[in-house]
């Protein structure tokens, strides 16, 4: 469980983070998604206490980062790639990663093998590419065998076999039990991973919730032969509707309230024949993103008071 | 007590649950592997070696202008293994800030006062285990010296080797309090040159900084176990060298945001 409650930074008065709240459950993959500059990395620092908050407080397992006996056994942690001794081979980057974690170094041979880094492991990390970096980075955050993982665009580098790959592992590891976030301003990545979304723009949260949730178009076009039927009977039901487009209707879902189903039910209830009936063409997550994003970047200082 | 109700989620072998907190002794064995087994550390303290047995050739070779006694030979020792050592101190405290790898050091013990602790006792091992070396090296340039049929004067007292010791870890860990100060290589290793060199030529205008604040004055002093009417400069130095830069070091790495 990752959590953090209105973590604020600012840099020279200039603030990157705004009241970003997050909560990460065990089991679930949260995509942190925003452009570049939004606040993402210092948010997930924030996290694990290498830049100190402003205000506001974040939580592992209910306790500071930073309180953690030996973090990398209960957080595992893939920041910055390329932020990694370029003389030491990868094996040697790992076993000293297990050495502090205190766990068994025959580990390092286990997690090499399983990020297919087995045949590089005696080369210089320096030699790697930015995917066997990213590779090597992953295999680090793995070496404690911790319960959450926080990811800092794990996809950079990756070939899309990678990146296949690496959606399995953590599916897998959310599986189990585990809990991840990871960030990405990557839209389809995201989209494709997570089954929860948290949207950064200018520092704040612009939205959050399931992924399957904020892909939900909010209406439902409904398509009946015989529209004044069709209303008289929404009227009796008390379902709220607009004519349009064209002879059909567009029903709003009010929170979830109203799907497909239920006006299924209500025109089978009233017998009135409908001929189409599904959600409204989605933006896809694509279009929310801009959408959210472009109309926070429309008004970058409004939430900063 | 935390106790996590998920199962462990990579179970490739068992792996000791209900971790405690890292021993200290841990810490420093994995910051001496760190200090030591990449290509470029072993390379400097190879170098420093070499430095230090090529400046043992002079007193052999030029005998009439270096005193031929036992704490002569041991002098000349911590001269050549002053010269690097406190660079391979700078690159223990900042070589992580450079590389970025610190960010991977903190989030493995964000408890940082510890992680500089470990660093501070792995630089103390080097300055130790390079006196030893020093000494090794005195001993074979006094033998080599002995061969060719010079008398040597065998001067040495307890006094000398702790004033020589004394001064190999007095610059070791000027070192690492510049390194842990400036947070960055080359900005650390620069002004572990030019300082001294810029307040020896200030201490030839004024006795005031030769005395108390250039280095080589009261550390000198130290060298030569020539403390009578001089310990207050050395304490001064000392505290402005190691002890205020080592402070504020320490200060700055815990407040600072790794970004």
């Amino acid at each position: 469980m990752i959590t953090t409650a209105a973590l604020t930074k600012r840099y020279k008065k200039v603030p990157v983070v705004r009241d970003v709240s997050l909560r990460c459950e065990p089991g679930t993959i949260t995509g942190f998604l925003g452009g570049n500059g939004a606040g993402k990395s210092t948010t997930l620092k924030m996290i694990v206490g290498l830049v100190r908050p402003d205000r506001g407080t974040a939580t592992i397992d209910g306790r500071p980062f930073v309180e953690l006996p030996n973090p990398t056994r209960v957080v595992g942690m893939l920041l910055d790639a390329s932020a990694m001794h370029p003389g030491r081979s990868g094996r040697a980057t790992l076993t000293i990663a297990a050495r502090l974690a205190g766990v068994p170094t025959g580990r390092v041979e286990h997690l090499l093998d399983l990020v297919g880094l087995a045949d590089a492991a005696e080369q210089r990390v320096g030699t790697y590419s930015l995917g066997m970096r990213q590779r090597l980075g992953i295999a680090q955050a793995l070496i404690g065998d911790p319960q959450a993982l926080i990811l800092d665009e794990p996809a950079n580098g990756l070939d899309p076999e990678g990146i296949a790959w690496m959606r399995t592992l953590l599916r897998g590891f959310a599986d189990r039990g585990g809990t991840v976030l990871l960030s990405s301003h990557l839209l389809h990545e995201v989209q494709a991973t997570a089954d929860h979304l948290v949207v950064i723009a200018g520092g704040a949260v612009v939205a959050a919730g399931r992924l399957e949730d904020l892909l939900a178009s909010s209406t439902i076009l409904v398509r009946s032969p015989d529209p004044v039927a069709l209303a008289a009977a929404f009227q009796v039901a008390g379902i709220d509707y607009v004519a349009g487009p064209g002879d059909a209707f567009t029903v709003d879902v009010s929170g979830g309230r109203v799907t497909t189903e239920v006006l299924a039910g209500v025109a089978r209830d009233h017998q009135v024949l409908l001929t189409e009936l599904r959600q409204s063409e989605t933006n896809g997550l694509e279009q929310l993103f801009f959408s959210l994003t472009a109309a926070k970047a429309a008004s970058p200082q409004e939430a900063a008071a | 007590m935390i106790t996590s109700p998920f199962a462990r989620t990579l179970g490739l072998d068992a792996v000791p649950s209900a971790p405690g907190p890292i021993p200290f002794s841990r810490l420093v064995r994995v910051e001496w592997a760190k200090a030591t087994d990449t290509r470029a550390a072993r390379w400097l303290l190879a170098l420093a070696a070499l430095l230090t047995a090529g400046m043992m050739l002079v007193p052999v070779l030029a005998p009439t202008t270096f005193d031929q006694t036992h704490t002569g030979y041991l002098r000349v020792a911590a001269l050549g293994l002053t010269i690097l050592l406190p660079v391979v101190a700078i690159l223990l405290l900042t070589a992580e800030w450079s590389q970025g790898s610190i960010m991977t050091t903190f989030t493995q013990e964000p408890r940082r006062i510890r992680v500089l602790n470990a660093k501070l006792a792995v630089s103390v091992v080097l300055g130790g285990g390079g006196a030893l070396f020093g000494g090794v090296v005195a001993a074979a340039g006094l033998g080599l010296a002995a061969a060719s049929g010079r008398t040597l004067e065998a001067n040495l007292t307890v006094g000398a080797v702790t004033g020589y010791l004394l001064y190999v870890l007095l610059n070791v860990l000027a070192g690492v309090a510049l390194g842990a100060l400036l947070q960055s290589s080359a900005t650390a290793i620069a002004a572990s040159f030019a300082l001294p060199a810029a307040l020896a030529v200030l201490g030839m205008a004024s006795t005031l900084v030769a005395d108390w604040i250039d280095m080589s004055g009261p550390w000198n002093r130290v060298l030569e176990n020539d403390w009578a009417g001089h310990v207050p400069q050395i304490s001064f130095s000392i505290v402005f060298w190691v002890v205020a830069p080592l402070a504020a070091g320490v200060v700055r790495t815990i407040r600072r945001d790794v970004t």
